[in-house]
């Protein structure tokens, strides 16, 4: 029976990894689910809300995530685990800054060391915080126009008709036009 | 401005490889003569890098938060959060440990309780009397009853005592000191002396403290005693000192021969001295000596369920209650720490001596 839990748990953390290679959305939702309900008791019980357990829960994913689609996740332990060790390190870090007593975090899993993971994550959610307060600064229509171009892949073509300019290279120029602030903006930061 | 707005466009082409090839070659051309163009290109290339990355994190960001939005958290949250009680919270945390903790206090209790059980053997008093002793009394006086339906009883009053003790002279002239214990509740108080003559007599002074009562003989025939055998002694004794009583446990006077084996008496009451000695209900009241004489003790009860050893009210409350007593009516009485007629005897002699001040009392 154990040998069977055991096996069936491992398989589905296998699968889980499948998912995300495989950018399975029915994946990602089942793993969010799975483990939500422990990190949300975690922060629950080291002075933290529902609020920042979806921030550090999130986060966790993003970095699992990353990891996974680099390439570089072995599973040496149950996805459980890094997830829950990724949590605990953000969160403590957290408290830290806000300089909340971190003397006695009460644990409710094992932890492994995962220093490595969330600083690579902090330097990409670093970037990831510069672009959106360079969007942020750059003010509409730019943003929304380079919004449409980057990240919702929108043509120029459907982005002339979305603001109604008269031609397609009208629309092109603005897009440059903004572009050029937004990366003045981005790499002053 | 113009033209930078067509190099911009150039190069993001170019990065995204939309240029066909000669523009390709035309523009990598350009960018190897003209440093700054170059540069354009890689700082290009890495804000295009941001913004896909940016992106990305972005689209999950909200893929998560759509999937969080079908959690029902608040049901979570009742279910996982920190009880308000605080009690709860550390009993959801500390499970483990409160019940290791918790089965070793219920060890811990059934272990003291088995010792108490046991020891509570020892801790009983008993006055060793033969009276129907108070039931709620833990201790029991050492007073002997004497059976009233044994017609073998010799008594010159003619009147079976109800219960008795024993009781020894403090004076020449006719004072007795015994336990409060064994007089408690007399009609009236008789004293019979190793000849067997039985005089009548009354309390004169009680201390319910230690447990002691003084009695003057107040019969006419009595005569008076010589100088008593007998002094008292202020130092206490040691553990290990051997001592002997007197006592009237039946109608003849019985030796018990000990040591003092505790400084404190029951449950470490420092009024009395533990002895070895075995004592019989009738004990009570009788006189504690030391091989040279001297008073050490009153012998007052023992603990009922140990045999063979009784309890001993110490020598200095003797000396205490001695001075209740108007002390010009004491006349000859009795001293302390002066060497007494029984040192130096042996112990046949010492109770030969002795016995004509140790008195059985009788109480009706």
């Amino acid at each position: 029976m154990v040998n069977n839990g055991l096996k069936s748990s491992v398989t589905t953390d296998r699968e889980f990894i499948l998912g995300i290679l495989n950018n399975s959305g029915d994946t990602l939702n089942k793993l969010y689910k799975t483990h939500f309900a422990m990190v949300l008791q975690f922060i629950l019980n080291n002075n933290g809300d529902e609020d920042d357990a979806k921030d550090v829960y999130q986060e966790a994913i993003i970095v699992l995530y990353n990891k996974v689609k680099q390439g570089d996740f072995e599973l040496s332990s149950k996805l459980k685990t890094y997830i829950y060790s990724v949590c605990r390190r953000i969160w403590l870090k957290k408290l830290t800054q806000n300089s909340k007593k971190t003397g006695n975090i009460t644990d409710y899993e094992d932890v492994f060391e995962v220093e490595e993971d969330v600083e690579h994550h902090e330097e990409k959610d670093a970037a990831f915080v510069k672009m959106q307060s360079a969007l942020e600064h750059l003010g509409e229509p730019c943003k929304t126009i380079i919004q449409d171009f980057y990240i919702h892949n929108l043509s120029m073509q459907d982005i002339c008709e979305k603001f109604g300019y008269t031609n397609t290279d009208n629309a092109k120029t603005q897009k440059y036009k903004c572009l050029q602030r937004l990366k003045k903006i981005f790499f002053q930061h | 401005m113009r033209n930078d707005l067509e190099l911009d466009a150039i190069i993001e082409d170019y990065l995204l490889g939309k240029l066909n090839p000669q523009e390709t070659e035309a523009f990598e051309q350009l960018r190897r003569s003209d440093a700054a163009v170059d540069h354009k290109v890689v700082s290009h290339k890495v804000f295009l890098h941001t913004m896909e990355e940016y992106a990305q994190q972005l689209l999950l960001k909200e893929q998560l938060d759509s999937i969080h939005s079908e959690i029902d958290v608040d049901s979570l949250v009742a279910q996982v959060a920190p009880h308000p009680s605080r009690i709860v919270q550390l009993w959801r945390k500390h499970k483990s440990a409160i019940a290791v903790a918790a089965s070793f206090i219920v060890l811990s209790f059934v272990s003291i309780y088995s010792i108490q059980h046991n020891s509570q053997q020892t801790d009983k008093y008993v006055q060793l009397s033969n009276q129907v002793t108070n039931a709620i009394k833990t201790q029991n006086n050492l007073i002997r009853k004497i059976n009233t339906n044994n017609n073998t009883v010799p008594n010159k009053a003619g009147n079976p005592g109800r219960y008795g003790g024993t009781g020894f002279a403090i004076s020449t002239n006719g004072y007795i000191l015994t336990n409060l214990h064994v007089i408690n509740g007399a009609d009236s108080i008789y004293v019979q002396n190793s000849k067997g003559e039985s005089f009548k007599v009354k309390a004169v002074y009680t201390d319910t403290q230690y447990d002691m009562a003084i009695l003057k003989v107040s019969d006419k025939n009595f005569s008076y005693l010589s100088s008593l055998p007998y002094t008292i002694k202020r130092s206490s004794s040691s553990i290990g000192e051997n001592v002997y009583t007197l006592g009237y446990p039946k109608d003849d006077a019985v030796l018990g021969e000990g040591y003092v084996s505790s400084k404190n008496g029951f449950i470490g009451d420092t009024t009395q001295y533990q002895v070895a000695i075995p004592v019989n209900p009738g004990n009570s009241g009788g006189p504690l000596l030391d091989n040279n004489g001297n008073l050490v003790g009153i012998i007052s009860g023992k603990p009922d369920q140990t045999e063979g050893a009784a309890f001993a009210i110490k020598s200095k409350y003797i000396l205490e209650a001695m001075r209740a007593i108007p002390q010009d009516s004491l006349g000859k009485k009795l001293v302390a720490n002066k060497k007494s007629l029984l040192s130096g005897l042996k112990r046949t002699q010492q109770i030969e001596k002795l016995q004509d001040y140790v008195f059985m009392i009788k109480v009706y």
